[in-house]
């Protein structure tokens, strides 16, 4: 493992400001991601999984503390350049509504591309070998409606990783899977992983998914209770 | 991304074809009102044109204190040859309008005595071919046709004798004593009263003076409407330049000039319907995007997630409306140009009541032929779209703003 760690949190807060009422749902986390991690976070609902997503994938500003991105500060960039930060260097699996529905599962495929500005049929090339390699090819001309949550989720993890960002993060990316489809998915996450160095970090409270990971982050309460390397079968 | 626009616009199939209505309908009514007026503004200038005033006049520059009477201008056949022998003028004609009484027995009646070529004047006068008893006049006799109302005044038929004595402040009085040749069925009463016809030289008797006339009267080659004013113009600028000070050319703005007021209070008049007509279309326009930004929140959050730029979104959502604008504005210039077209095809529209009856009288065609000309199918058109994109600036930079999270977590 490299010294300089992808993402570094100092001391990380957020608090939800709601009419009257203060939620702290992060209370000051300060931890490391390095580059070729498989980590989860897990913890009980309410304990701030979702909220440290957010905060990491520039979607969301912290009220406290901040993030470095290979060591840049992420509070320093305009909403603009954060856009562009998460189109570059992020990949992102949403628990669910992940695939634009007018647009096919090859075209969700390389939308980023799109976005990025790669040419048609450089994009189209590059989502057509994702696509093959999570074995999910047959579908490429579907519309996202037409195939189960679990291919919509890999189709999900397809987008993440065509454009090759820095780490992919994924919120719950199995909360509306069944337990075999969510080991799947997982399956699927850990082979890019270890077969292409792609990063992830996501979260779940599926404690049986927890044996696949390198490395568990547990936040209670908007706290790091613990954080444990694991060897992941 | 056009592809995803098309999309779009499929799937919400109901609201797109609401919305392209929404700007076809005003362009179409917009255009067919461009046609409508164009044919009254051009009726009304043929009208005008054809009734009795050309389109343009030399006449001698108007003196004060000569009541209803025209001034004179001599060696008007000289000034006629003239005119006549400019590049463009079509036709030409010579007359001599005097003010006079009209008297037989014991009745009489003020009258206006209009000395005409009777061989000439058919483009700017149809009483021969409303002549009910007796004949149209000849240039080679004396004679005079008369409405029908005088003649019922006067109680005086065809063959009767006419006495009129004429008054020109110029030339004192004239008496002359001439025939009943024709007696006319005027379009309106006041004509039939008042209005007498006679030979330019009997007319130039009456008025005492052999070689003069009130106005030499023209046509310019090739003016069919309100669309080839410029042809006249270019010739009066010519023709002004080359009278001497006591001449004058008027033209049909002045003869005619209810026919400008008409045409200059039709534009501000379009324009407010344009405004209002684009105005609401633009709203509904502005009101379906609104729409397709609240049901697509969540796809909007996910698409700004993922890195879209908020040109980005503010582009798709531009040409989304763009798509509607352009093509609902074309379409519905040119469903407003067939009808116009069709209209035209099956003859025009039949003008109604007494006006038809008047159209006919003074040898008018009596149906309102509509017209429309590119640039005003280009400026609806274009406006509309205009117009109908900058109201979708709104709702495309409302979604453009969406914050991420709050976007995707958003429930319909
Ligand atoms: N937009 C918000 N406004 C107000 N409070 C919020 C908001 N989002 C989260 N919270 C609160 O912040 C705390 C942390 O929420 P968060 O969603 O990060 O938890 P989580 O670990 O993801 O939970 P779950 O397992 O249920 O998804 C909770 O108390 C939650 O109620
Ligand atoms: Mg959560």
């Amino acid at each position: 493992m490299s010294n300089n760690p992808l993402i570094q949190t100092m001391d990380l807060k957020k608090n939800y400001i709601t009419e009257a009422l203060e939620t702290p749902a992060l209370r000051g986390v300060s931890t490391e991601l390095h580059a070729g991690e498989f980590t989860a976070v897990a913890g009980p609902s309410g304990s701030g999984k979702s909220t440290l997503l957010h905060l990491l994938g520039g979607l969301d500003r912290p009220t406290g503390g901040d993030i470095l991105l290979e060591g840049r500060p992420m509070s320093k960039l305009s909403k603009d350049e954060l856009a562009k930060l998460r189109l570059t260097n992020l990949g992102f699996v949403f628990q669910a509504y992940n695939l634009i529905p007018v647009l096919t599962v090859l075209e969700n495929t390389a939308f980023v591309l799109e976005l990025q500005g790669v040419v048609r049929r450089e994009r189209i090339k590059r989502a057509k070998k994702v696509l093959a390699e999570l074995g999910i090819d047959q579908y490429a001309d579907q519309y996202p409606n037409r195939i189960s949550g679990g291919q919509q989720q890999r189709v999900a993890v397809a987008r993440a990783v065509v454009a090759e960002p820095s780490i992919v993060l994924a919120d719950e990316p199995t909360a509306n899977l069944d337990t075999a489809m969510s080991l799947d998915l997982i399956d699927l996450m850990k082979r890019l992983n270890r077969e292409k160095g792609s990063t992830f970090f996501f979260s779940t409270h599926d404690s049986r998914l927890l044996d696949r990971v390198n490395r568990l982050i547990t936040l209670v309460d908007g706290k790091v209770e613990q954080d444990e390397s694991r060897d992941a079968s | 991304m056009m592809k995803a626009v098309l999309r779009h616009l499929l799937r919400n199939r109901r609201r797109s074809i609401l919305t392209l209505l929404a700007v076809l309908i005003p362009v179409y009514f917009l255009v067919f009102m461009f046609g409508f007026t164009n044919g009254v503004v051009s009726d009304l200038f043929t009208t005008a044109t054809r009734i009795d005033t050309g389109h343009f006049q030399v006449r001698h520059v108007e003196k004060r204190g000569m009541g209803s009477a025209r001034p004179l201008l001599q060696d008007a056949d000289v000034w006629a040859a003239a005119v006549h022998e400019m590049e463009g003028v079509e036709w030409t004609t010579t007359r001599l309008d005097l003010p006079a009484l009209a008297s037989s027995g014991d009745r009489s009646q003020t009258v206006y005595v209009q000395g005409v070529i009777p061989e000439e004047v058919a483009p700017i006068s149809n009483i021969e071919n409303l002549i009910l008893d007796g004949r149209y006049i000849r240039s080679d006799d004396h004679g005079a046709v008369i409405g029908q109302e005088l003649s019922q005044l006067l109680s005086i038929s065809v063959g009767s004798d006419l006495v009129l004595l004429g008054a020109h402040p110029e030339t004192g009085v004239g008496v002359l004593k001439i025939p009943v040749v024709g007696i006319y069925d005027a379009p309106l009463s006041e004509m039939g009263k008042g209005l007498i016809q006679v030979p330019l030289e009997t007319a130039r008797q009456l008025a005492r003076s052999p070689r003069a006339a009130t106005a030499i009267v023209a046509r310019v080659e090739g003016v069919t409407g309100v669309g080839d004013l410029g042809k006249i113009e270019a010739i009066t600028a010519q023709l002004a330049g080359q009278l001497p000070e006591s001449l004058e050319v008027v033209d049909w703005r002045e003869l005619a000039p209810q026919v400008k007021s008409y045409m200059s209070i039709l534009g501000p008049a379009l324009t407010s319907v344009g405004v209002v007509f684009f105005g609401l279309g633009s709203l509904v326009v502005l009101n379906t995007l609104y729409l397709a930004v609240k049901e697509r929140t969540r796809e909007l959050g996910l698409i700004i997630s993922l890195g879209a730029s908020r040109g980005r979104v503010i582009r798709m959502f531009l040409m989304e409306a763009g798509v509607l604008a352009v093509l609902g504005s074309v379409w519905g210039a040119l469903v407003g140009a067939g009808l116009i077209l069709g209209i035209e095809a099956l003859g025009g529209v039949p003008i109604p009541g007494e006006y038809g009856a008047f159209a006919r009288a003074i040898g008018m065609s009596t149906e309102l032929h509509l017209a429309i000309r590119w640039p005003q199918l280009l400026l609806a058109a274009a406006t509309m779209s205009l117009v109908a994109i900058l109201a979708a600036w709104l709702p495309a930079y409302q979604a453009s703003k969406l914050e991420p999270v709050e976007a995707m977590r958003y429930v319909e």
